[in-house]
């Protein structure tokens, strides 16, 4: 069995949503042009990841899969709540929570980072449909962890690794700017290629037990 | 000398705009330029602090790379035959790392001579076809990355494995992102990680380190003789915290002082010099050194990237042996320093002035957190024994990230000292 750090560091750095996955990779290609915008969003998907799957982890465990409805025993009336199956309805519920968390971080981030709020516009109510948030709720549905805790280290890693993904290639982007890459490739098309190299770099951590 | 020159220049409105060979414009530029200096050069002004141009620093590492190139062609030569004598008692003598010194100098060149050669081709090539298209002369990066590219092979490694890489490396690694100079991750580090990703049994285990070890596997019924060992020094620190350690070719049981058998085994002073089975050039720390020390004093490398790599390795090793949970842990920190690529990357591979941070106290970050990730990856990923191609590719991953907030703080500091004076 993982321990919870063993998931945490995972999550971090060997299961890293962009460069294992390549989850996530909207937000990530087009925000990343400057450091501090892309720490900005960086922050913003830890939290909204970090606040979203405990909860999916809530909903999953005990309205969702199959027996979860245990706890509506008899006394209030239901017979059989053992055997009901949510899990179809799984996808809706997931992101229905994730829409709601967004508009919460949309909100606040007005309220106190107006700056940041300005750049980076239409892409933060766009968390709620980056893949690597879903893609988080899926994989914490997938692989059964056993705990709360668990779930909240899986999330706080996997938004971590998605922050320490972005930055990287916002320095890099930064960096290569004045470079003279061949005019087809300018932009996103050498930002994909970097990406590989990256996820080059991010293998040595494949395969460390915790 | 003078006469030479004198010719070479007065082709020049030949291979210039509207000239007869306008077409072989980049190679010319490049042939003359290697024998003698532009002929427009600055008159005056401040900006220029040295004489030397590209072409020259780059030459500079090609040749503090010599003496870990002749060193790793002995070096291959010594271990072919270490091997061999196991199945061919002819050899038996040749043991002794001294013995046998011509044979093994002329194995040893057979070997890594066509490497070279094929590394240098491949990679020529690419930059000739780039350079004409983009109507540029030969970009000087590939001086070094050549020579860098056979160091980094295990010997055996079939050539055209070699162009493969090389290829991969020079075109994705540099030439998309627009030549020598552009690039975010060492060049020969791309070929060799592409390698080691996409033909693992070439490049990792223990058949492919001494240059033979198939040949004489296939002579001994595919048995490993008693005693002989294909493993390099990590591979073998690597089998540590599995099931069944080996040292050296023996297996050793639980109750046995794995450490001490291990000590025994490498003798650090060897070690050092180099006389272990590993890649072409990896081995002599020494050799690495010596280089090491050419690129200081020349002031190509950077002494605080060496320097801080040193230490970050070291720190990160004697943490280790404090932490001392498995046998490989508590192997004396230096080991790690002595051991594997460690020398090599650290003066040849980070110094990289293009991929490295560019900033005074980016470097010395950049150093400490390379070394130490080093022997994080080598002593806690027993899938990679060889620590430092992938830490060092991290790095330069980390690199514009880590100049970038040195910048913001050295910004922040001047901005306080602004305002409170």
């Amino acid at each position: 069995m993982e321990s919870t750090l063993d998931i945490f560091v995972k999550a971090i750095f060997s299961e890293n949503m962009i460069f294992a996955y390549f989850l996530g990779m909207c937000s990530y290609l087009a925000v990343s042009k400057t450091v501090k915008t892309g720490l900005g969003l960086g922050v913003a998907v830890i939290f909204v990841l970090g606040v979203t799957i405990p909860i999916n982890y809530l909903l999953e465990n005990y309205v969702l899969k199959e027996g979860a409805l245990e706890w509506l025993n008899p006394a209030y009336g239901v017979n059989g709540s053992s055997t009901i199956n949510l899990s179809f309805l799984s996808f809706i519920m997931f992101i229905a929570v994730i829409a709601s968390i967004v508009q919460l971080v949309e909100m606040l981030v007005e309220k106190f980072a107006p700056a940041l709020y300005g750049a980076l516009g239409i892409f933060l109510p766009l968390i709620a449909v980056n893949c690597s948030i879903l893609g988080g709720a899926l994989f914490m549905q997938d692989r059964q962890y056993s705990t709360m805790t668990d779930a909240v280290a899986f999330g706080l890693g996997s938004g971590i690794g998605w922050l320490i993904a972005i930055v990287f290639i916002a320095a890099i982007r930064e960096k290569i700017r004045y470079s003279n890459v061949p005019p087809a490739l300018r932009g996103l098309g050498i930002t994909f290629i970097i990406t590989g190299l990256m996820g080059i770099a991010f293998m040595s951590f494949m395969g460390i037990d915790y | 000398m003078k006469a030479l020159e004198k010719i070479i220049h007065n082709l020049d409105p030949k291979f210039e705009k509207g000239g007869k060979w306008e077409k072989m414009y980049p190679l010319y530029e490049t042939l003359s330029t290697f024998l003698f200096t532009p002929k427009h050069v600055t008159k005056k002004g401040a900006h220029i602090r040295d004489g030397v141009d590209l072409k020259r620093t780059m030459f500079m590492v090609v040749l503090a790379l010599i003496p870990c190139l002749l060193f790793g062609i002995y070096n291959t030569g010594h271990w072919h035959y270490e091997i061999q004598s196991y199945v061919n008692p002819e050899f038996e003598g040749y043991r002794d790392y001294l013995t046998g010194f011509g044979d093994k100098v002329i194995y040893g060149l057979m070997k890594v001579l066509p490497l070279v050669i094929v590394s240098y081709a491949a990679g020529l090539a690419v930059e000739f076809v780039f350079g004409f298209i983009k109507g540029h002369g030969l970009h000087e990066g590939f001086l070094v990355s050549g020579m860098l590219i056979p160091l980094t092979m295990p010997a055996d490694v079939p050539l055209w494995m070699v162009a493969i890489a090389t290829i991969f490396a020079v075109v994705i690694g540099k030439e998309v992102f627009g030549g020598t100079g552009m690039n975010i991750l060492n060049v020969a580090l791309t070929a060799r990680a592409f390698l080691y990703f996409a033909y693992p049994t070439a490049m990792s285990g223990d058949k492919v380190w001494k240059s033979g070890t198939d040949d004489m596997l296939v002579q001994a019924d595919n048995v490993m003789p008693d005693g002989a060992s294909g493993a390099t020094a990590l591979g073998d620190l690597a089998s540590f915290v599995g099931d069944s350690p080996v040292v050296a070719g023996k297996v050793m049981s639980s109750s046995d002082d794995l450490v001490a058998a291990f000590e025994s085994a490498y003798d650090p002073i060897h070690a050092f010099i180099g006389m272990i089975p590993g890649s072409v050039g990896e081995t002599s720390t020494l050799a690495a050194l010596l280089g090491g020390a050419i690129l200081i004093f020349t002031g190509v490398a950077s002494w605080r990237i060496i320097l801080s790599f040193f230490a970050g390795g070291m720190l990160f090793g004697l943490l280790m042996n404090g932490a001392g949970a498995n046998a490989y842990m508590d192997v004396p920190g230096y080991y790690h320093l002595i051991i594997g690529g460690f020398a090599f990357g650290a003066v040849f591979m980070a110094t990289d002035p293009v991929t490295a941070a560019q900033t005074s106290w980016g470097k010395i970050w950049y150093g400490l957190l390379g070394g130490a990730l080093t022997v994080l990856i080598r002593v806690l990923n027993p899938a990679y024994p060889e620590g430092i191609m992938l830490a060092i590719l991290f790095m330069n991953v980390m690199a514009p990230l880590i100049d970038h907030y040195v910048v913001q703080t050295n910004i922040k500091r001047r901005q306080k000292r602004f305002k409170t004076a």
